[in-house]
């Protein structure tokens, strides 16, 4: 016979278990799902054509959403990639120490907590209305690069904290430049974080819908051609096609074109973490 | 000391200076963003008043005499916000506890990186299977008229933050002494009486912390309440209502207000409605939760 109290014990830990488990089969579920319903519609026509049909996108492909994700991401990374690498290099190479850094940190955290659909607010009232922008590839690219700025930042710090402090030390005490010893000995170490940080990035712009949907988005729109004009993007015509009742067939594809190419962009900035993790550990 | 003064040195401070001021100059974006929220909210505080604004029950920014008011959608806000917070929390935490003191150490090495790349999936996919799977579900099982509800889309939300919630607790469970454990196992205390009455504990400020993130990004999120909560601008009387939170009135509006109409003033006054609510947690995150250089990973 048990004691009640070895019991409790062993069903404490037992419930631990389960939640771990409703938690993992919960996430997995969804991929499971999404690769099951979407995998049938997937072909290269689908990924390489225009959208097609009526109502329009019912049919065809959704080739031009993709390159409007791409433009606006890549647009997003040239805009933010610099001044977060300088703020993360400022945080972590010169100023770790000053008071003024720990209010940088709140501005940064509260920056990171705007929600997404207010910083398309902003660059709306700012660039689309005041600056005449109108709804545009340059306006919605600048939406997500104000959003995706600080979650570069916090991650390029990282990469640079993971860098062994002891080499920062020998190299101040051998007299090399800051400059130097910034170029020659930590930004090399510190390179695979920084690029898993942009890859991170990127894949929460291209998945971010509510920053383009009123900045940058059109329901059609040809490939980008100017930076001036809307485009399509692919989280929301996902959105359209799906709350427009126009195709669940085709909303199912796109979700899964949609995830596969995030997963991959978020695995590939994992592996590159945790690579440098372990080269920095061995 | 002036004939060691290289060239270098002009070259170290104007990078230095480059650095800070870039920094500075990047980060005070977010007050350019406030100032431009209240810039182009202003003629309707004064016309309405900022405590009708909050607490007026009705919207209708277009009428002859317009009325508006926000209090239905704010309402909704936290609402949906809450009950994420509420189904995540308990589980995110029971995870986070798993995977910190019990979880053999190679379901560890895969539990964690397949949570890390979840965070990864857009909301907009949370929202398009919710919708379309979730709500139909509802439709089916409970006979109802339509499955869109506060609840739905809570439920929704919870999935979303509940990795974040088992990152950041757990991480504020690992950085708890090492000392304590080997003290209380030495004592003959049982593993989960020390989870439970030390461990937990000692990692509370963590913990709330990783929670109030996740209420904020719950109460900032568009997509899944846009396609799932019904969108209706009735005060909800419960969780299984319909509602409209603040961030989907604005996606929704914000196209067909013209600027400088009191709609589109309306539209901003809302946002900075949502803004100043998700900024004031976060200030009181971290200036009275987290110690000092132990700030929450917001990714």
């Amino acid at each position: 016979m048990m004691k009640p109290r070895h019991l409790l014990d062993r069903l404490f830990i037992l419930s631990l278990w389960i939640a771990a488990l409703i938690v993992i089969t919960i996430l997995a579920a969804i991929i499971l799902y999404l690769f099951s319903k979407g995998s049938s519609f997937i072909s290269l026509d689908f990924i390489l054509d225009r959208p097609q049909g009526s109502p329009l996108g019912s049919a065809g492909g959704v080739m031009p959403a993709i390159m409007g994700t791409i433009w606006l991401v890549l647009l997003a990374l040239l805009a933010a990639g610099f001044p977060a690498l300088f703020t993360a290099i400022y945080l972590n190479e010169y100023g770790s120490q000053r008071k003024s850094s720990r209010i940088m940190n709140i501005l940064l955290q509260s920056m990171a907590s705007v929600p997404s659909i207010i910083t398309g607010l902003f660059i709306y009232a700012l660039c689309v209305v005041r600056l005449g922008w109108g709804i545009s590839l340059l306006a919605g690219s600048m939406a997500l690069a104000l959003m995706i700025f600080p979650v570069l930042v916090v991650s390029i710090r990282e990469a640079l904290r993971s860098v062994d402090s002891q080499t920062r030390l020998a190299a101040a005490a051998l007299g090399v430049s800051k400059t130097y010893s910034l170029r020659r000995i930590i930004l090399p170490q510190a390179i695979p974080g920084i690029l898993a940080a942009f890859l991170l990035a990127m894949g929460y712009a291209a998945g971010a819908t509510a920053p383009i949907m009123v900045t940058a988005a059109a329901i059609v729109a040809p490939a980008p051609q100017s930076l001036f004009q809307p485009v399509m993007a692919l989280p929301y015509h996902l959105y359209i096609l799906f709350n427009e009742h126009v195709s669940m067939q085709q909303a199912y594809a796109t979700a899964l074109v949609l995830l596969i190419l995030l997963l991959s962009i978020n695995a590939l900035a994992l592996y590159l973490r945790s690579w440098q993790e372990r080269k920095q550990a061995g | 000391m002036q004939v060691l003064k290289f060239k270098s040195d002009k070259v170290d401070t104007f990078l230095g200076s480059l650095f800070l001021v870039t920094a500075w100059a990047s980060v005070l974006l977010l007050a350019a963003l406030l100032l431009f929220l209240l810039l182009e909210s202003w003629p309707l505080w004064s016309r309405v008043g900022v405590l009708s604004f909050i607490s007026g029950q009705v919207w209708l920014p277009l009428s002859a005499v317009p009325q508006i008011g926000i209090a239905p959608m704010l309402v909704s806000t936290l609402w949906v916000a809450a009950g994420a917070l509420v189904l995540a929390a308990p589980l995110g935490l029971a995870c986070a506890a798993f995977l910190a003191e019990f979880a053999p150490a190679p379901l560890t090495a895969v539990m964690r990186p397949v949570l890390n790349l979840l965070t990864g999936i857009p909301s907009v996919v949370y929202g398009f299977l919710g919708a379309a799977v979730l709500v139909r579900f509802f439709e089916v099982s409970f006979d109802l008229p339509s499955g869109e509800s506060l609840f739905a889309a809570s439920l929704v939300l919870a999935i979303m933050v509940l990795p974040f919630i088992v990152a950041n607790s757990e991480i504020a469970l690992r950085s708890v002494l090492n000392d304590y454990r080997h003290t209380s196992l030495a004592l003959g205390v049982s593993r989960p009486y020390y989870v439970m009455r030390i461990l937990i504990p000692a990692a509370r400020k963590g913990i709330i912390a990783s929670m109030v993130l996740a209420f904020g990004r719950a109460a900032g999120e568009t997509m899944a309440v846009l396609m799932m909560a019904g969108n209706t601008m009735f005060m909800p009387g419960s969780w299984f209502n319909q509602g409209e939170p603040l961030p989907a009135l604005i996606a929704l509006e914000l196209g067909s207000a013209s600027p400088g109409s009191l709609h589109y003033q309306a539209l901003f006054a809302a946002g900075l409605v949502l803004l100043v609510l998700v900024i004031l947690v976060n200030i009181l995150l971290s200036s009275f939760l987290l110690p000092k250089g132990n700030e929450v990973k917001p990714f």
